[in-house]
């Protein structure tokens, strides 16, 4: 009965949100203040009624409601609460729903902050939101309907896929979510801002913090996917270059790009084309990338079940891609841009160049990703293009844009004289000298020297205008050096908040170098009280334990590790296997992992013999893979500090253009 | 990106000026068809390898995926050796309740139709042997029974659970596909008169 409630509520969103894009855009084009209202209601309406309809969902997979047929796929009893509540998205119609639920939570905030602000560009802009609503409730109404019965009822469901059953699987597909979704805000509002030829800064400023937002949690998901790779995956590395992963990576690229490209905007007035197009980019690429996932179009570990979705995903993935170039073709002329770039040494030509590395790493990665399925379709052979090429493409193309952000912020806008020149860059440059000679010393290979030294040089960079900046503040105001520090944030997050973001980038780049170029690794096979050595470490096997939980048997294997140097015990390590009573054929593996700040001890469990007196693992030793998490939270923090609303921050445009005509944000 | 090289427009007569807006519109105009011309193929692509995915995939009706599999006695099975039989492929583990109550029902029609060019398999999806085993004897099983080794099947016929049950015709096509059990009588003869041979 309320499951039926739950599909009709559905409907009734779908209904309202085809109204609320009438109103909005008819509203917007008369100016009809009664149909603009509507708009508004009409988003409101619809995340109410999205998010009751999750709801029974979720009453139906807590209450073990196998009569639905997304339950009965998804859940079983045995499985504990949490696990019921995330089995949400752990499903294809499911997610479907969770993901729509955020989406009209995210119109609702926009309308909301927005309500007596941009009156030209709003009801454009909640049209649009409700296009993108109005097409997940489509699949939700007439392709896969999260409120199917199977017919009958079964005493038990199929559970849910043992992959899913983490911590990290559990966060993960949220925050990529809240990600991918948010793109349709700057998305909308770039499509409001052409619908009304209101091209100026007005939609490029609320954009850019609408950006951030979605562009931290897209970060933090795609870090924690890679943590989660790690963790439960075993095969000792963090990013396969797998379709999936870069279908999450894609609109990160070019939301990253676009970020960089709409400072250029807000302040020389250029790149008006370009900016939509990047997030009309980053949309189409979270579109495609669900698309590409869901349809079973691409092989990969991380598909959905296939299902009738794939023909609706295309339909609108050709409305967005078309009538969005209509749009842009037709206001072409409106999007001239007010300068042009004076000097190869200003800062918006190092952005410009930050742009086109983004670009083509961008396209590298959808080529790659996309030429097997082509070549297959052409040719009838299956190319793969596996993850040596990404790495041969994007490795030198990543280490350019490190070095560029190190770069671009020691230069001025417009012009760098030479003087400058030798200010900005004296101290950062003798300081990636020497990291570079310390790499050197220890590891003489060519890509890690020059690596580590760009990571060097960068931090350096960053720590200078940290300095810079207190100091200035110190001698006006006589502040401390940490209450400096913390108005630096407070006055200016934008910039000091993306510094840290770079700070949280070289720490993610100096372990993806440790990884990359030092890893070792060792498989062996040991009886009970044997040990291995590898590296500066000596692992001793004692013995292996089962333990039941309430849906699966843990299997552990017990390993000290001694340092050989120290002679010291550094602590237990307890790979582990686990095995599901519903998916037997799916053993999950969970690393056994020491975590040192230079280096993890990473053990893989891959099988054992006569209840455990001999098993089989897989060892790797992974320099300063921590950095990675590590990074990435510093990267959320400098996000968050850069997105922080202060209303100090509202400086007048007078001051504004003061500041960059000195050359300085 | 043309701002960075902006041509001064200060240097020309109006004249030239008149043809260079005009090659200006022209080379815009061109840059525009290409870029749309790319995102067709693009789209192109990806229509060809939808449909390509969901002829493969199609399962409730079309050509039945072949199999082979070993019975728990140790006979080998393929489908290609029933071509001119009909066949009823039943998916079942011995851990799910449903699969219980259509099993009598399966075996009786078995017994009924095993003269009349219908055959009956079952294939046990994701459990142990033991299990398995006295689940079939449980209910007196005879028709052929063999574990889907690395739910090699189960994958080919994108089955959603257990049980499942295929009904093909002499000539190798799904006739009717059945989620959940099947507990009717009548429903049972009419599937299974869509595949007498």
């Amino acid at each position: 009965m309320i499951f039926d409630i739950g599909h009709l509520i559905l409907l009734t969103a779908l209904i309202l949100s085809a109204f609320g894009i009438l109103a909005g855009y008819l509203g917007g084009r008369w100016r009809n203040t009664r149909l603009i209202q509507s708009s508004f209601n009409a988003v409101y309406a619809v995340a109410v009624l999205v998010f009751a309809a999750t709801v029974i969902l979720w009453y139906g997979l807590l209450t073990d409601a196998f009569q639905l047929s997304y339950v009965w796929n998804h859940s079983e009893r045995a499985l504990s609460a949490f696990y019921k509540f995330s089995a949400l998205w752990g499903g294809q119609a499911g997610s479907l729903l969770f993901w729509c639920m955020i989406l009209s939570g995210y119109s609702a905030v926009v309308a909301i902050s927005n309500r007596n602000r941009h009156q030209a560009l709003m009801p454009y802009v909640n049209a649009m939101m409700l296009v993108s609503s109005l097409f997940f409730l489509t699949l939700l109404v007439f392709a896969t309907d999260p409120f199917k019965r199977v017919g009958f009822v079964p005493p038990d469901g199929q559970g849910l896929n043992p992959l899913l059953q983490n911590f990290w699987m559990i966060i993960h597909p949220v925050m990529l979510y809240l990600g991918y979704v948010g793109m349709a805000v700057p998305f909308a509002f770039a499509v409001g801002a052409l619908i009304s030829k209101r091209l100026g800064n007005e939609w490029v400023h609320t954009v850019r913090r609408w950006t951030l937002i979605p562009w931290m949690f897209l970060s933090a998901g795609i870090i924690m996917g890679s943590q989660w790779a790690y963790m439960e995956l075993g095969w000792g590395g963090y990013w396969a270059w797998d379709p999936v992963e870069n279908a999450s990576f894609l609109p990160w690229l070019t939301g990253t790009a676009f970020l960089h490209s709409i400072v250029i905007q807000e302040q020389r007035g250029i790149l008006k084309v370009w900016n939509v197009v990047l997030i009309w980019l980053t949309y189409f690429l979270v579109i495609l990338g669900t698309f590409t996932t869901r349809s079973g179009i691409i092989e990969s570990v991380h598909s959905f079940a296939r299902s009738d979705v794939g023909p609706y995903f295309l339909a609108y993935l050709i409305i967005i891609l078309f009538g969005f170039l209509w749009l842009l073709f037709d206001r072409l002329p409106l999007l001239r841009g007010e300068h042009s770039i004076d000097s190869y040494t200003s800062r918006e030509a190092a952005f410009l160049a930050n742009n086109w590395l983004f670009a083509g790493i961008a396209f590298a990665t959808l080529w790659g990703t996309f030429f097997p399925m082509f070549s297959e379709i052409l040719t009838g052979d299956r190319i793969s293009v596996a993850a040596p090429f990404f790495n041969k493409v994007n490795g030198p193309l990543f280490l350019l844009l490190l070095l560029l952000m190190g770069v671009a912020p020691l230069l001025g806008w417009r012009h760098t004289t030479l003087a400058a020149f030798r200010k900005q860059f004296t101290f950062p440059l003798i300081a990636g000298a020497i990291v570079g000679l310390l790499v050197f010393i220890f590891a003489r290979s060519l890509y890690p020297v020059i690596g580590l030294s760009i990571c060097g040089f960068v931090t350096a960079t960053i720590v200078q205008e940290y300095v810079r900046g207190a100091m200035a503040r110190r001698a006006t105001t006589g502040e401390n050096a940490l209450v400096a520090v913390a108005n630096l944030w407070r006055r200016n997050g934008r910039r000091y908040g993306g510094y840290i973001v770079h700070l949280g980038i070289v720490m993610i780049g100096v372990a993806v170098i440790g990884n990359e170029f030092y890893q070792q690794s060792l498989s062996v096979t040991l009886a009970r009280g044997e040990s291995a050595t590898i590296g500066r470490y000596e692992l001793v096997y004692n013995g292996m334990t089962s333990e039941r939980q309430s849906n699966r048997i843990e299997f552990n294997a017990l390993i000290d590790a001694f340092n050989l140097d120290s002679g010291r015990k550094v602590g237990a390590i307890t790979p582990q296997r686990n095995i599901y009573d519903k998916t037997p054929d799916m053993p999950t593996s969970e690393v056994g992992l020491h975590m040192t700040p230079f280096e993890d001890v990473y053990v893989v469990l891959n099988g054992w013999e006569s209840g455990g007196a001999t098993a089989t693992f897989t060892i790797y030793i992974n320099p300063l893979t921590m950095w990675m998490w590590v990074g990435g939270i510093v990267l959320v923090l400098g996000t968050m500090i850069a997105a922080w609303p202060h209303p100090t921050q509202r400086r007048s445009e007078t001051v504004r253009s003061l500041a960059y005509a000195t050359g300085d944000d | 990106m043309t701002e960075l090289t902006g041509a001064d427009p200060n240097v020309l007569t109006a004249s030239e000026a008149e043809i260079a807006a005009q090659a200006r519109r022209r080379s815009v105009r061109i840059w525009q068809s290409v870029f749309v011309l790319i995102l067709l193929g693009f789209v192109g692509l990806l229509v060809a390898r939808l449909i390509q995915t969901n002829q493969s995939e199609h399962r409730a009706s079309g050509q039945a995926p072949p199999f082979t599999f070993t019975t728990f006695e140790g006979e080998t099975i393929s489908l290609a050796d029933l071509q001119g039989k009909g066949v009823v492929l039943n998916f079942w583990a011995s851990w799910c309740a449903p699969c219980r109550d259509e099993a009598a029902l399966l075996e009786a029609m078995w017994r009924r139709e095993k003269d009349n060019g219908i055959v009956f398999i079952g294939l046990d999806y994701l459990d142990q042997e033991p299990a398995a085993k006295a689940y079939l004897a449980e209910f007196d099983v005879t028709y052929p029974n063999g574990p889907d080794l690395q739910s090699a099947a189960a994958r080919r016929y994108g089955i959603k659970g257990v049980p499942e049950t295929f009904f093909i015709d002499p000539q190798g096509n799904i006739q009717q596909m059945v989620i959940g059990p099947i507990v009717s009588q009548a429903q049972m003869d009419a599937y299974l008169d869509k595949i007498r041979p």
